[in-house]
């Protein structure tokens, strides 16, 4: 099969509905909407009619989020269901991301439940509890009464070897911070070992796309835990994707291993940004915000050119998730916004 | 309905600038004025006249619009339509009063929708243990009997109630805690404060399962309740203050209508200046509208569309509202030119006749019909109905290809397939499974796809003849007679029409040999090569060209060489498109021969379910492909002949639109 075959349809379907999300404009509609009703009325003739239901039924904005959440998994299937074969068969790995954040967000709602001993009445509700990719057993884990019921509730998936690493104990003194880059790394394993079924220019543009936003998360993670929370140099590389040009690089080994107090985050990303601007005379978490903005504008950009390259591989289905997330993101954040009473410049800063 | 498109004239206009509100309203009011810019001034004129900023913000107009509609849809109203509008109304719009009013009505909501959202959370709350025990998940819950011997069991509740728990009294001793198990660190606590007692009696454990579930049903339904009761009180708030809302969304469209008006308004220090076209009938009642709104004190000026560039006129074209699925279909291809043929009628029954010929079944057409007539009732009697599949224009359409199919179906003796009664033409049926009776019209296959090409035939020639009209009344007299789709086109397809159907008479054998055949060629293919020649004269005449002899000349070979080959193959192709007219039929005659032979095969109900399995298989399916054929034909074949598409639509502002403004 030619990987016109292969994406010829899906890949005309997808411009498509990007050309419509482009029409349609909505999260332009959302932010000028002075107030929530009139955010809400804006999504009534939208692909986002659902949400406005949801809206209208509930009165919350979890509510929606929800709704979004089942949307985006709908979308990996149906693309997953028209792709067939083998590249089926890696878009529906791709869900394993939603699976792992799924997961991070029933965790901590145990956490808040047995660790904090705080009420999670109807936050557990908001909670997506069907089979993402793997049997998680989303009912019992959020109820479990120990770890080791946690534990439990992920047998049979990729996750259920790590979990074990951690204790309760462990957890109430660490928090979750560590277990969840763990988890994040769990998902690039996981993606990584699933290019291995893909043909060749696919695998190399998944491994490229891959790299690409390791590479972002590596450098956030630098700036934001060398630089500004000031790790020790072990801790600091236990939490990098061991993968990558920025993991691999000389610079940043010596960034490490630079004193943690004379660390320098913008002579760090002149090494892989330089074209972007130097970091400026801000507060250290202004400083820290403006860089994730900047590394988010440079991933944003660099899925934005796949879709201007060959339209037959797996980096258009890449483009257009990521793209799909994007604006989910966006809607998520002016909603919140808007129900917080947030004016639209504000909202527009936070969200980029 | 006109067979053209309605003749245009050019208002200008000058008013005191005391009057021109007035103005406004007089023209709001009547529609009709597709207003252009003042430019075809002189320019030492033009420098004179100076625009006027709005005094109102439109972006701010159109932005409280919005938010007048969120609310009315919030509140499930319908919006108020233009046709409401009322002219007389227009007033200030107090934009600051509005803003106060539409905020209020925001909070009220956002407060509703807050308390909605409480009664949501605790609702999912409700769910959550109702499902666990629905599916008895007895290791999610925990249940307890016992007693409280500090304290009401009242108060228990209210403690226990931030973790979702129920306290059911089971007797006057008894109560029993229903509660999810992953609280129970920060329950058990609070139920020792209250002096909590455990009683393992079975016969209690019993009866506090049964209290349990009455009670979470009855919870659950008092929280749908109260979830739904909001949203009624939401629809409640915005209905009580419809006529508000209405009164606010009517004032700010018409001042936006009156200020898009007043956006192409040019002033002097005195006088208000403005221009646009007009339909020539309604010129009448425009310049009257003008001088009584002025109070007589306007100067008003006509130009006619023959004056100005043709391609500058607006085309407006009417057709009775029972033709508007086939504007519609022009109008999503492109407007005619200014004087020429509105091609609607063409269309209809070129579209109709094709369908018919594609889908003729009495009983399946009925089906159409049917759907059609209670789709549009449908729409008609639900005006905010959101648009599905079959949209507003697609009903209204089936009703045409309902009756069309019916038609031909009669034609054809075809009911639902069956020859029920016998066909006032030929049994196209018969025809294709070749067992036609010999003294049927048409036999065979060889006789539909004949008479398919003559009909494609007539529908080219129609297609040169409304060219040869729409030139004439361009003057375009060359291109009419020397044209490839002018009279020397018209006449080389003709005498391949001739010669091909000499060459099918002959058996295949030979071509025909009249003496004329070769002169006429020979004349025609001069007169084509002579066309940009004799063009160039007459352009020269004048005065329309600086083009030299040498760059014509240069030019006419491979002009006459693409249109030499544009004739041959391209009216030979669109001749032979016509077969898929044929085609189609015959697929459907098809179908409908092989659900029938299934059904007489396997007999009984089933072989009925077979059969109207395979009608409504052969109504959607067929239906759908004749309809997008017939449309290809009459874009491809039919406009390609005549219809330039170089026209500009005409749009006046106004509070109703006219029927060439759909789009």
């Amino acid at each position: 099969m030619s990987s016109i075959d292969t994406y010829g349809f899906v890949n005309a379907k997808m411009r498509a509905r990007l050309g419509k999300a482009r029409e349609e404009a909505v999260t332009e509609a959302l932010l000028r909407a002075p107030t929530l009703v009139d955010a809400i009325a804006a999504l009534r003739p939208t692909r986002y009619a659902a949400l406005a239901r949801s809206y209208d039924q509930s009165g919350d904005i979890q509510s929606i989020e929800l709704v979004l959440l089942k949307m985006e998994i709908a979308l990996y299937r149906e693309i997953a269901q028209y792709l067939d074969g083998v590249e089926g068969r890696f878009v529906a790995e791709l869900l394993g991301k939603i699976e792992i954040d799924n997961l991070k967000n029933s965790i901590r709602l145990w956490y808040s439940s047995i660790i904090h001993r705080r009420p999670i009445r109807h936050r557990s509700e908001y909670l997506f509890k069907e089979v993402i990719l793997h049997p998680v057993d989303w009912t019992a884990l959020i109820n479990a009464l120990s770890w080791d019921g946690v534990v439990e509730a992920t047998a049979n998936t990729p996750y259920h070897p790590i979990l074990p690493e951690y204790t309760e104990g462990s957890l109430r003194e660490e928090g979750l911070f560590q277990l969840e880059s763990r988890l994040d790394r769990v998902w690039y394993e996981e993606i990584r070992k699933a290019t291995a079924w893909l043909k060749k220019t696919d695998r190399q543009k998944a491994l490229e796309l891959l790299d690409q936003e390791i590479d972002l998360k590596n450098l956030l993670i630098l700036v934001r835990y060398g630089w500004y929370h000031r790790l020790e140099a072990k801790e600091l590389l236990s939490l990098l994707l061991p993968w990558g040009e920025v993991f691999k690089s000389k610079e940043v080994n010596r960034y490490i291993e630079t004193p943690k107090e004379n660390r320098s985050a913008s002579e760090l990303l002149s090494q892989f940004l330089p074209d972007e601007q130097r970091v400026g005379d801000h507060s250290a978490v202004e400083e820290v915000l403006r860089i994730e903005e900047l590394l988010a504008q440079n991933q944003k950009r660099a899925y934005r050119r796949l879709l201007g390259g060959d339209p037959f591989t797996i980096g258009v289905a890449l483009a257009y998730f990521f793209l799909n997330k994007e604006e989910f993101r966006r809607i998520k954040a002016i909603l919140n916004g808007k129900y917080y009473g947030f004016d639209e410049g504000y909202i527009r800063g936070v969200i980029g | 309905m006109n067979l053209f498109t309605k003749p245009m004239r050019l208002l200008t206009a000058v008013v005191l600038q005391q009057r021109s509100d007035q103005v406004v309203k007089a023209l709001l009011q009547l529609g009709v004025l597709d207003f252009i810019h003042i430019s075809r001034l002189e320019a030492d004129q033009l420098a004179k006249l100076s625009s006027k900023p709005s005094t109102t913000n439109r972006v701010v107009l159109e932005d409280l619009r919005g938010r007048v509609e969120a609310l009315l849809k919030q509140g499930h109203l319908a919006l108020p339509g233009e046709s409401t509008l009322d002219v007389s109304l227009l007033a200030e719009p107090q934009v600051d009063a509005y803003r106060a009013v539409l905020d209020e009505l925001t909070q009220t909501l956002l407060a509703l929708k807050e308390r909605q959202k409480v009664a949501n959370q605790a609702l999912l709350g409700v769910e959550e243990m109702r499902r666990y025990l629905a599916e008895s998940k007895w290791q999610y819950l925990d249940l307890r009997v016992g007693s409280v011997k500090e304290g009401k069991s009242e108060q228990l509740e209210e403690k226990l109630s931030p973790y979702g728990a129920f306290v059911e009294p089971i007797d006057e001793e008894f109560v029993t805690v229903l509660s999810l198990r992953r609280d129970l660190a920060q329950i058990d606590p609070l139920l020792d404060k209250f002096g909590w007692t455990e009683e393992s009696d079975p016969l209690l454990q019993k009866q506090a399962v049964v209290l349990v579930r009455t009670r979470l049903e009855t919870e659950h339904q008092k929280l749908i309740d109260k979830r739904g009761e909001i949203e009624q009180s939401v629809k409640r708030a915005i209905a009580e203050r419809k006529e508000e809302l209405h009164a606010i969304w009517s004032n700010l469209r018409l001042n936006e209508l009156s200020d898009q008006i007043k956006s192409y308004f040019s002033y002097t220090r005195n006088t208000t200046l403005f221009s646009g076209w007009v339909p020539a009938d309604q010129a009448e009642s425009v310049r009257n509208a003008i001088v009584e709104a002025s109070g007589g004190q306007c100067v008003v000026e006509w130009t006619e569309a023959t004056e100005v560039p043709r391609e500058s006129v607006p085309v407006a074209v009417t057709s009775p509202k029972v033709l508007e699925p086939f504007q519609n279909m022009v109008n999503n291809y492109a407007t005619p030119e200014y004087g020429t043929v509105n091609p609607t009628i063409f269309v209809m029954i070129a579209y109709l006749s094709m369908f018919g010929l594609m889908f003729g079944d009495v009983g399946q057409g009925l089906v159409l019909l049917l759907v059609g007539l209670f789709g549009s009732r449908s729409y008609r009697r639900n005006p905010e109905k959101k648009e599905g599949l079959l949209t507003r224009n697609v009903t209204n359409l089936l009703v045409y290809l309902g009756l069309s199919s019916m038609l031909f179906g009669a034609l054809f003796g075809s009911y639902f397939g069956l020859p029920l009664l016998p066909p006032l033409w030929f049994n196209f049926e018969a025809a294709v499974e070749g067992h036609a009776p010999a003294t049927a019209l048409v036999r065979d296959v060889y006789g539909i796809l004949g008479i398919t090409i003559r009909f494609g035939i007539i529908i080219i020639y129609t297609g040169l003849v409304l060219n040869w009209v729409n030139l004439f009344r361009k003057k375009s007299f060359v291109p009419m007679l020397l044209d490839k789709n002018g009279v020397v086109g018209g006449v080389l397809f003709g005498t391949g029409i001739y010669m091909a159907f000499g060459f099918v008479g002959s058996s295949y054998r030979s071509f025909p040999s009249d003496p004329w055949i070769i002169p006429t060629l020979v004349i025609c293919l001069i007169l084509l090569f002579a066309k940009p020649y004799v063009q160039h004269f007459v352009d020269l005449k004048q005065g329309r060209t600086d083009k030299t002899f040498g760059q014509v000349a240069a030019g006419s070979i491979m002009e006459f060489l693409v249109d030499v080959l544009e004739i041959f193959t391209g009216y030979l192709s669109n001749t032979l498109s016509f077969m898929r007219v044929a085609g189609l039929g015959i697929a459907h005659a098809s179908l409908m021969g092989t659900f029938k032979y299934l059904q007489s095969m396997v007999g009984g109900v089933a072989g009925v379910l077979i059969f109207i399995a395979g009608n409504l298989l052969v109504i959607v399916l067929e239906g759908l492909s004749a309809g997008i054929q017939s449309l290809r034909l009459n874009y491809y074949e039919f406009f390609s002949r005549y219809f330039t598409g170089r026209g500009i639509a005409y749009r006046p502002v106004g509070l109703k639109r006219s029927s060439s403004d759909n789009r």
